[in-house]
């Protein structure tokens, strides 16, 4: 199963009996075969409770499960794909950059203070994340969105990679990310240079960075 | 060293050195490195007055430190353009990053700025190293010769080099007067020995409507 990229900006994936497949809601282009959606009422997986805590956590992007027999082509506002295969490990990406993942992934949302505490929460802010993120865990592929396409950029102990908030995407790994500012006088009388705020991640995995500086 | 990581992406090995960029374009590094705001784009007093007054204003900064950084603006293409002492001229909107060694300066474009709606200054940049210029689409290069002169739609005009005179032509006629134009009413015309630069995309001109 899987994703194949038609194009820079088109997916295909296939439906198999037994298999399922989320994704976002509207992001189907065409079908071939006997294929159904269904809105989820639930957001994504894992019961009322997860439910709830999407909402709470803003983190509720509308999703539908694509079930049947068949293949889906996907696609959304003309934005770049990337499809990046998880292993077993974790992919933490914004709910509203998720196009499309396979049923075998288990989805949760995650509280950015844990990771960094005080400093989590305002790299939230100011990344305009707020304060959760979306995780998958588990075998399969995703699709994930982005403006003016990704460079994946690996991190290695000892190596952080400093990323500007609006740019990042996605990453995944045994990544710990923290807010790193470099505010000098310049900046509050406004001759910065406008890279006061980095997202500094370290450990070992990748980072998703897209080519653009906007947000979906 | 500049180099393309994707055709949106500019990666730039550093040891030390330093590079200039547009303000904010830095969408990831990895080592060391210090951003700081080149007032007046780093050409002194005298460059900041005259950016002022000519609206060719370009907010730079520069980048200087150890390991690779990674500059993208809003997805647009990106070509490098390597001068070995001559002048490149380009839209200030559309430069991207500098090598630090190269000077920056504006020059008076006459009637061909006006028409692409950029005012009538643009920026030049000259010495030896790298140039990283921004397109939206990936951009031609066209050469022009003696006997071939080249007409280029303004609001496709991203940048040139070599030895040129560009001249305005137009093509209005008593159709484009009563709303009848073919949308291409103003060209600019390169003569002489060099390179033009030309994206697969027009900005709003004031040309283009008529």
């Amino acid at each position: 199963m899987g994703f194949r990229e038609i194009n820079s900006k088109m997916i295909e994936a296939t439906v198999a009996p037994g298999q399922k497949l989320f994704s976002q809601r509207g992001a189907m282009l065409a079908y071939k075969g006997e294929v159904s959606f269904t809105p989820n009422v639930m957001g994504g997986q894992g019961g009322v409770m997860s439910m709830i805590g999407r909402r709470v956590a803003n983190e509720d992007t509308p999703l539908m499960t694509v079930e049947g027999n068949g293949t889906v082509l996907f696609g959304h506002g003309g934005h770049h794909i990337e499809v990046i295969n998880l292993s077993g490990d974790t992919l933490y990406v914004e709910a509203d950059r998720l196009l499309a993942f396979e049923g075998t992934l288990r989805q949760s949302t995650v509280f950015l203070g844990s990771q960094g505490g005080v400093m989590g929460m305002v790299r939230g802010q100011v990344s305009g994340q707020g304060l959760f993120t979306t995780s998958l865990t588990g075998h399969g592929a995703v699709a994930v969105m982005a403006h003016g396409g990704v460079i994946e950029l690996p991190i290695t102990p000892g190596r952080p990679v400093h990323v500007d908030p609006q740019a990042y995407v996605a990453h995944h790994g045994d990544v710990r990310n923290k807010l790193s500012t470099a505010l000098g006088w310049r900046d509050m009388v406004g001759r910065g240079s406008g890279e006061a705020f980095q997202l500094e991640l370290s450990g070992s995995g990748a980072v998703y960075v897209q080519a653009s500086e906007e947000k979906l | 060293m500049f180099r393309l990581q994707s055709s949106k992406v500019l990666a730039v090995d550093m040891t030390g050195d330093a590079v200039k960029a547009k303000n904010g374009s830095m969408v990831a590094y990895d080592g060391e490195m210090a951003f700081k705001k080149l007032t007046g784009g780093g050409e002194g007093i005298r460059g900041m007055v005259t950016r002022r007054l000519t609206g060719e204003q370009m907010t730079l900064m520069e980048v200087k430190g150890h390991g690779t950084c990674f500059f993208a603006d809003r997805a647009s293409e990106i070509n490098l353009i390597t001068l070995q002492g001559d002048k490149l001229y380009v839209e200030s909107s559309n430069l991207l990053a500098t090598d630090g060694g190269l000077r920056t300066g504006t020059t008076f474009t006459g009637l061909r700025g006006a028409s692409q709606g950029n005012g009538l200054f643009t920026t030049t940049v000259e010495g030896h190293g790298q140039v990283a210029v921004m397109s939206d689409g990936p951009a031609v290069v066209l050469r022009v010769s003696p006997q071939y002169p080249l007409s280029v739609d303004p609001g496709a005009y991203v940048a040139h080099r070599g030895n040129l005179r560009q001249s305005f032509q137009s093509g209005v006629t008593f159709r484009t007067l009563i709303g009848e134009g073919g949308g291409e009413a103003f060209q600019i015309r390169f003569e002489g020995d060099g390179l033009v630069y030309v994206q697969p995309s027009e900005r709003n001109t004031i040309a283009g409507d008529v």
